[in-house]
C-alpha cells in the first residue's frame, strides 16, 4: 500500500507511518518524495483540496493520512456527522467534509481506485498520544475536561514530559517520536480505549481501508 | 546575559526599551530600529563605531548636554549591573558600568573586565553570499566575519582542530541540503583556502562560488552553530534570507543550538542570540514561545518594542491563527503603516 502523510515535520510523518503500519499490520510504502508538509492548523485544511487533487490525478497513492492537534478545539466524537459538526469547530469533521466535497468532484482516472483518507485528532497535541501507557494521567477524556487544554503551558509541559525539554533538537524529536510510536503499536487496544475519539476514530478510518 | 537595552535619542529609538532573553526574535517594519538596536549593542563595546552626528535622533537640539544613550541592563550572573554608553556633541563619548552591589576594588575590576570582554566579543552577522564563497587567506586563528567572510578558513580550522564537530556539521549539512554530502577544500593559491561541496549523486565537486545564495547562507549559519567557541552574544540579521521556508525549522534549531546548548549535547556556555526577520514562516515556529518574540512598532517617527508574551490577550487574539499570519495581518503590530 502506498501512503502519503500530510504533516508538519519529518518526525510527525515518521510517527504517523509507524501508527498506520501497526494498525494495518503491514508495511506501507511512502509515495516518492517530496513529502507533503502543512504549517499546522488552519493551513492543513486550506491545502487539503490541492493535496487531494494532486494525489488523485498525479500519483498512485492509495491512502492519505492527516493528524492534527486539537489545540483546545471541539473534540471529535464518534457520533459526529461532518455536515453538522464541522460548523461546531470539530477539526476532524471539517477535514472530512472538505475531503468528501473535493473527492466527489474529481473526474475518474482509469485504473485508479478512490483515494482512501484517515484523519486523526491528537487531543490536545501529539505529545499526549506519546505519553499514553506511560503517564497514567495521559487520557483523552482528562485533557478534554481540562479548562486549559488549549493553553501554551500545557503544550510546553507535554513537550517537556516527552522530550525532556520544550525546545527539543530534531534528533531528539525523531528518536522519541519513533520510539513512542513503536511502543504504542504494541498497545493499540489500550491506546484506542484511552484516546477513543481522536485516535480511535483514526484507527477505525484506517481499518476501513 | 543582557536582559534589556534602553535607548535615548538614537535615531528612531528616541526613548524605548528592548527586552531580551537567551533567544530573541525581533520582527517589525523596515526602518523600525531593529538593525540600529543591534549596532548599538556592538557600539557599546566599541564606541568609535558610532558618531553622535550620524546617530542622533533627527531634530534633536544641538546642546552640549544632549547625549545619545544606550543602557544595557545585565541579568545573571551580573544581576543589577548596568552599562551606560553615551555619545555627546563634544565627541567626549564614554562607557561605564554602574554596579549596585558592595564589591571590593578587585571584584569591580574583574567584573568590568568580564563585561568589556563580552561587549568586545559581540558579533552581528548579516550574511552575504559572495563574501561567504570568497577564498580565505589562512591565519592561525580564523573567525567568521560579519558578512560570512572567512568561512573557508573557519571550516578548515574546524576540520583540523575539532574533527568530530566537523563530521557532525557534515552530517547536519546532509540533512539540510540532501543533495550534498561533504565539505571539501581547495588551495586556489599559496596560503589561501576555498571550499567546495561534494554532491551525493555522482560525487561532483561544486565550487563555493557556484553554490546558490541560500546554500551558502545555510552553511554559514550551520558553521556558526557548530564552532566550539561562538561569540557570547550573536546578532543575526534575517537568517532566513534566501532559505527555503521548509528549512526554517532547521535554521531555528541552529539558533537554539547556540542559545540552549544543553538541549543539543553541547557543554559550552549559552550564547545570547538576537535575530531579526521579516518572515512570517520563521515567526510561525515561535508560537509556543511568545516570550522569545519582540514586536518593533513604529508610529510616525517613534519606535517601541513589545515582548509578545506581555500581551495578556494573545491566546484570545490568535485563536487558531498562525503567529506569522496574525503578524502579517497587523493585529499584533509591527507592520508598515502603509500599504
Amino acid at each position: 500500500m502506498k501512503l502519503v502523510v500530510l504533516s508538519e515535520s519529518p518526525e510527525d510523518e515518521a510517527a504517523a507511518r509507524i501508527l498506520v503500519d501497526g494498525i494495518l499490520g503491514i508495511q506501507t510504502k511512502l509515495v516518492a518524495p517530496p513529502s507533503l508538509r502543512a504549517r499546522g492548523w488552519p493551513q492543513v485544511l486550506n491545502v487539503l483540496p490541492a493535496v487531494l487533487r494532486q494525489l488523485h490525478y498525479h500519483t498512485d497513492a492509495d491512502g492519505l493520512v492527516v493528524i492534527v492537534d486539537s489545540d483546545g478545539s471541539t473534540p471529535h466524537q464518534l457520533t459526529h456527522v461532518p455536515s453538522n459538526d464541522a460548523a461546531q469547530g470539530c477539526r476532524v469533521c471539517k477535514l472530512r467534509l472538505v475531503a468528501d466535497q473535493v473527492q466527489n468532484g474529481l473526474t475518474q482516472v482509469p485504473n485508479r481506485a478512490p483515494l482512501k483518507t484517515a484523519f486523526g485528532l491528537a487531543i490536545p497535541a501529539l505529545e499526549a498520544w506519546l505519553l499514553c501507557g506511560v503517564d497514567p494521567s495521559a487520557i483523552e477524556a482528562a485533557y478534554i475536561q481540562r479548562p486549559d487544554a488549549a493553553k501554551q503551558h500545557l503544550r510546553l509541559q507535554l513537550k517537556r514530559d516527552v522530550y525532556g525539554t520544550d525546545r527539543p533538537s530534531r534528533e531528539v524529536r525523531m528518536k522519541r517520536m519513533t520510539e513512542e510510536a513503536m511502543r504504542l503499536v504494541q498497545i493499540l487496544d489500550e491506546f484506542e480505549r484511552l484516546f477513543p475519539n481522536g485516535f480511535g476514530a483514526f484507527a477505525r478510518d484506517i481499518r476501513s481501508w | 546575559m543582557i536582559e534589556s537595552v534602553e535607548f535615548r535619542n538614537l535615531k528612531a529609538l528616541r526613548n524605548t526599551s528592548l527586552p531580551l532573553g537567551r533567544f530573541t526574535l525581533i520582527v517589525g517594519p523596515n526602518g523600525s530600529g531593529k538593525s540600529t538596536a543591534l549596532w548599538a549593542l556592538l557600539a557599546a563595546g566599541n564606541m568609535r563605531l558610532l558618531d553622535f552626528n550620524k546617530i542622533a535622533t533627527a531634530g534633536l537640539p544641538v546642546d552640549p548636554s544632549t547625549t545619545v544613550e544606550v543602557v544595557l541592563c545585565w541579568g545573571k550572573p551580573y544581576d543589577g549591573v548596568m552599562t551606560y554608553a553615551r555619545w555627546s556633541t563634544s565627541g567626549r563619548n564614554h562607557v561605564h558600568a554602574n554596579i549596585k552591589q558592595e564589591l571590593s576594588d578587585d571584584q569591580v575590576r574583574s567584573l568590568n573586565e568580564d563585561l568589556n570582554n563580552i561587549l568586545g566579543a559581540i558579533r552581528i552577522y548579516s550574511f552575504d553570499a559572495p563574501s561567504i564563497a570568497a577564498p580565505t587567506s589562512l591565519e592561525p586563528r580564523m573567525t567568521l566575519l560579519s558578512n560570512g567572510g572567512n568561512l573557508a578558513g573557519v571550516l578548515d580550522r574546524l576540520r583540523d582542530h575539532e574533527p568530530e564537530r566537523f563530521e557532525a556539521l557534515n552530517e547536519e549539512m546532509g540533512r539540510w541540503l540532501p543533495e550534498f554530502e561533504r565539505i571539501l577544500f581547495d588551495t586556489p593559491s599559496n596560503g589561501q583556502r576555498s571550499f567546495l561541496l561534494r554532491t551525493r549523486e555522482g560525487h561532483h565537486k561544486i565550487q563555493a562560488s557556484e553554490l546558490s545564495q541560500g546554500t551558502l547562507i545555510a552553511l554559514a549559519i550551520l558553521t556558526l552553530a557548530y564552532i566550539p567557541d561562538p561569540p557570547p552574544i550573536v546578532c543575526l540579521e534575517e537568517p532566513d534570507r534566501g532559505i527555503h521556508p521548509r528549512l526554517l525549522r532547521e535554521v531555528r534549531d541552529a539558533m537554539y543550538r547556540l542559545s540552549y546548548p544543553e538541549n543539543y549535547g553541547e557543554k559550552r556556555d549559552p550564547v545570547q542570540v538576537i535575530a531579526t526577520t521579516h518572515s512570517p514562516y520563521l515567526l510561525d515556529l515561535f508560537k509556543d514561545h511568545p516570550e522569545e518574540v519582540v514586536i518593533a512598532n513604529k508610529v510616525d517617527q517613534d519606535v517601541s518594542f513589545e515582548r509578545l508574551s506581555d500581551r495578556n490577550d494573545l491566546d484570545e487574539i490568535l485563536g487558531d491563527a498562525q503567529l506569522g499570519d496574525a503578524w502579517y495581518s497587523g493585529v499584533l503590530g509591527g507592520v508598515p503603516s502603509h500599504p
